[in-house]
């Protein structure tokens, strides 16, 4: 019997353990490189996920359950990548190579660091957050910065280091509208006396059921959603914090007293495969992120022969998004191969 | 020496003649012009500028130093040094000479403004003198300096980088005809003094010349056309002049006395801007000195650009070069002749006409005014101005409590809850009316605070508060302020080992000139290291609001361009004391950044328990 095809699997988010998957369901040999110790990637840390507040870890335990049958490599980093003849040797940091013809990355996004924006205070003072530290509170209720007893007003600042020139990140983050309304109506839920505010620019509601989301926000849940973006932010002596804004509606500038203040921290390019990339030439879109074949009909593919691309590494996208293009290179690597 | 013809004149004197009357005429009606277009009490200052012994003596040692010697070009690069001073001196000295020799030998045709530039042509040497012999060989020497200044001159247009300049600007079409005559002039020269210096008598240049010309040429028949062509090349070189680079030369003489008697620019094209706009030689200095340049698109966007385009009036390109800049000042610090780019800029700004002019003298400072006022007024409270770049950069203004609380003084944060703009944006926009509104909000604010220190983070601040504000305190940027009290021991660091690569801000540095507080208040905390480029050749951060359209993408280049001169030190965090400069850099600099304050808040030893 033939052995089974090698397929480097490059990051163990859900998009590397779905490929992962599926591979396997189609008779190939997937090994998934995972630099930290977990698997599942950035919804592993997540708590619950829209639109129907599924646990965030009942989805990662499905993807690793489905994928168990896979090599997988924790704590492992790439050190090289050579070009053979047709194939890709990758040197691991455990001391691994592996020959491959098939590299599928799944490398994924980086959210953007919020004590970038420092006018958002994020670092300088402590009831200032981001949607991350949120979603651990949400895990594990430990966070120093949020104090439950007397949570009075919650504010969400849309866009950070999004769609912002300033930032060096001028495009959309995609999810974080959502991801706002969410934790906003989880923090309402949490402390129904509070009052939620949300700056935002615009909201981007572009999926199933965002809409009746946002909507039931306002009307069940009485959050107020403010036009226009926070200028700066600033400390008065109770130790709360005051945002400064501009109500682009109501055409005026607004100033709120918070207990809290959550950042939403945009997207960006994981750093590391940027690095990867560089080992074998692959080209970076505008955006910053990896550039596929062609933007429109060959997403998952990469200039390069035998490079695959699936999930958040080309942009930013939503979990049910980021599976479907999983399954998607699974399959694309299968016909490419096929006709090998 | 007896005269060979007794008119005293030949036709080919006619070329220069027409050019000299015409350029003296030029420089005559230009200067009272310039003069009569001041305003009034700048005139009188000038007049009485000029009447005072200590100013004479300032103005003839500067026109001397800087028209002549160069000494600037000097300091910045011998080669080009040598070449300007070559040519500017050494024709002086020829001029002097020349005249010398008039007044010795013919003194009757002292008044004939054409003898002493032909006085070779004219005479026949009877005798030869010691006296004479050393006045030929003076005639000589400097023709021989001036011809190496012209060759050096030649390399240059060649090979620029010899003289320390990257680029070198693209001359107009009639600065070549200026530059090509002037090159002729004294190749000719030597060419015709040494066609008559067997009769006219030469020392080593002209008279060995001759002995090579009568070996093959053996008569005088040359000797006229060549006396023509040296005549044309003056005429050509006068006529064209004033529209040309090289009205520098008189312009300059104009503007040291004007620049000296403390005259401002008020107007944007008349008076004091229109005699820096002549000024510019054209050398082309400011278009290294740009942090625009590090980008190619932007070289034509600088300051001696700028110039020709006002000389031109091109209302287009003048508008779109003076909102593109970033105002940083560095052409100004560098310019040899003290053209001020920047302010010349803000000027052309000023006349614009807008739809919509904001007003800020009906802003109601009670509120303000209540919660800054100290309840006893002393003259050890301190006032803090954090501003509105600081606002955005709270690091800075934590920072500055800590040491506040640190050094036990009485402070009050003036703008901790909103507050009015210093202004400075607004003039650096050109806006000087709505600039004054802010000032006057904001002075009654600081008045009635009863403080006695006014201190600010803000260099963009502290230039409009030195310069326009009118306080009876004590105005520090906080580089000072911090400074002071390490140096009294209020306040104290423990030294962390870093190293520290200091970015001079342009406000700070070239804007107030405040370069040694910040440095030495770094070397308390650890230690420094300087940038390849410092001092008043800093290089702008790329984020200056002074730009009113340079874009993001745009300032990209610069930022990294700036980081990189910053790390050349291989630094462990970059230190600046402004706002601006800290986020700007922070955006793209792989190193820490941070402001002084935070340096310094960060390695304070003595407790701060409130904090």
């Amino acid at each position: 019997m033939k052995p089974k095809e090698n397929i480097v699997v490059i990051g163990g988010g859900i998009a590397g353990l779905e490929a992962a998957g599926q591979l396997l369901k189609l008779g190939y040999n997937p090994i998934v490189i995972e630099k930290q110790d977990h698997l599942g990637g950035h919804v592993a840390e997540w708590n619950r996920l829209f639109p129907d507040m599924t646990p965030a870890s009942e989805v990662v335990k499905r993807l690793i359950d489905q994928s168990s049958e896979a090599n997988i490599f924790l704590n492992t980093e790439i050190l090289f990548i050579n070009r053979l003849k047709d194939r890709y040797n990758v040197m691991l940091s455990n001391g691994i190579s592996i020959i491959a013809r098939i590299l599928l990355f799944t490398t994924g996004f980086r959210l953007f660091d919020a004590s970038k924006k420092e006018e958002y205070g994020y670092g300088v003072y402590d009831q200032v957050i981001t949607n991350r530290d949120l979603e651990h509170w949400f895990n594990n209720g430990n966070d120093k910065r949020i104090d439950a007893s007397g949570m009075k007003a919650v504010g969400f600042v849309h866009c950070v280091g999004s769609r912002d020139e300033k930032a060096r990140n001028p495009q959309c983050s995609k999810v974080c509208c959502i991801t706002a309304i969410k934790q906003a109506i989880e923090v309402k839920q949490k402390f129904p006396e509070a009052m939620v505010y949300c700056f935002y620019m615009d909201l981007r509601m572009f999926g199933k059921k965002y809409e009746d989301f946002y909507i039931s926000a306002q009307r069940d849940y009485g959050i107020r959603f403010i036009r226009g973006r926070v200028s700066e932010v600033s400390e008065n002596i109770d130790g709360k914090v005051i945002v400064k804004a501009e109500d682009t509606l109501a055409g005026k500038p607004v100033k709120v007293t918070l207990d809290l203040l959550v950042l939403m921290s945009g997207i960006v390019c994981n750093p590391d495969s940027a690095k990867i990339t560089g080992m074998i030439e692959l080209p970076l879109d505008t955006d910053g992120f990896l550039k596929s074949r062609d933007n429109v009909a060959d997403i998952t593919a990469s200039p390069k022969e035998g490079v695959f691309y699936a999930g958040s590494c080309t942009g930013p996208k939503t979990v049910p998004e980021t599976l479907a293009e999983a399954r998607s290179a699974a399959l694309e690597i299968h016909s490419y191969l096929k006709e090998k | 020496m007896r005269e060979r013809f007794l008119t005293g004149y030949n036709d080919f004197v006619l070329p220069f003649l027409i050019g000299m009357v015409f350029i003296l005429t030029y420089c005559a009606i230009g200067l009272i012009k310039i003069i009569l277009q001041l305003p009034k009490e700048d005139r009188k200052r000038f007049f009485i500028s000029l009447v005072n012994p200590k100013m004479i003596w300032k103005n003839i040692k500067d026109i001397f130093c800087k028209c002549l010697l160069h000494v600037d070009i000097w300091k910045r690069n011998k080669l080009l040094g040598y070449m300007h001073s070559s040519i500017a001196f050494g024709w002086f000295m020829l001029i002097v000479i020349g005249h010398i020799e008039v007044f010795l030998y013919v003194p009757h045709r002292a008044k004939l403004l054409y003898f002493p530039i032909f006085f070779r042509y004219f005479v026949a040497e009877t005798d030869s003198t010691l006296g004479g012999n050393f006045l030929f060989f003076m005639m000589d020497f400097f023709l021989l300096v001036i011809l190496s200044g012209i060759l050096l001159a030649m390399v240059k247009r060649l090979r620029s980088r010899f003289f320390g300049m990257r680029r070198t600007t693209n001359l107009s079409f009639l600065d070549y005809i200026g530059l090509y005559s002037l090159w002729c002039i004294f190749p000719l020269r030597l060419l015709a003094e040494g066609f008559t210096a067997d009769i006219s008598g030469g020392s080593f240049l002209t008279k060995s010349l001759n002995h090579v010309f009568t070996a093959f040429l053996g008569n005088h028949t040359n000797m006229l056309p060549t006396w023509w062509a040296y005549s044309i090349a003056l005429g050509v070189f006068f006529i064209v002049l004033p529209f040309t680079r090289y009205m520098h030369i008189p312009a300059e003489i104009l503007l040291i006395p004007l620049r000296n008697a403390g005259i401002r620019i008020t107007n944007a094209r008349k008076g004091l801007a229109k005699a820096q706009v002549y000024s510019c030689p054209s050398c082309g200095l400011c278009i290294d000195a740009c942090p625009m340049g590090v980008m190619k698109t932007h070289i034509k966007d600088t300051t001696v650009y700028l110039n020709r385009q006002i000389r031109r009036n091109n209302e287009r390109r003048i508008e779109e070069i003076s909102d593109k800049c970033l105002l940083c000042g560095k052409c100004s610090a560098i310019c040899p002749v003290g053209v001020e780019g920047d302010k010349l800029r803000i000027a052309q700004r000023s006349i614009r006409k807008y739809g919509i002019s904001p007003d800020y003298s009906s802003v109601n400072t009670d509120a303000l005014i209540a919660e800054n006022s100290f309840s006893a007024p002393s003259g050890s409270k301190v006032l803090y101005f954090a501003g509105c770049m600081t606002a955005l950069t709270p690091k800075i203004r934590k920072s500055m409590e800590k040491v506040f609380v640190s050094a036990g003084v009485e402070y009050e944060m003036m703008d901790k809850d909103g507050g009015i703009c210093c202004g400075r944006p607004m003039l650096m926009a050109g806006r000087v009316h709505e600039a004054d509104e802010m000032i006057a909000k904001n002075m009654e604010i600081i008045k009635a605070s009863g403080a006695g220190t006014l201190v600010l983070s803000c260099p963009i601040c502290y230039k409009i508060f030195k310069e326009k504000y009118h306080l009876e305190m004590e105005v520090l940027h906080h580089t000072e302020y911090l400074d002071r009290l390490l140096k009294s021991g209020k306040i104290k660091v423990a030294h962390c080992g870093k190293r520290f690569a200091y970015h001079d801000p342009c406000e700070l540095g070239r804007g107030c000139g405040i370069y040694d507080e910040p440095r030495a208040v770094i070397s308390f905390a650890g230690e420094l290291v300087e940038a390849e480029k410092h001092h008043k050749e800093s290089i702008c951060c790329g984020g200056s609001l002074g730009s009113l359209t340079l874009g993001f993408e745009k300032r990209e280049a610069m930022v990294r361009n700036a980081l990189g001169n910053l790390s050349t030190g291989s630094p462990d965090v970059i230190v600046t004391a402004c706002p601006l400069c800290k986020s700007t850099f922070d955006r793209y600099s792989d190193k820490p950044v941070e402001d002084i304050a935070e340096t310094i808040a960060n390695n304070l030893t003595t407790s701060t328990k409130t904090l």
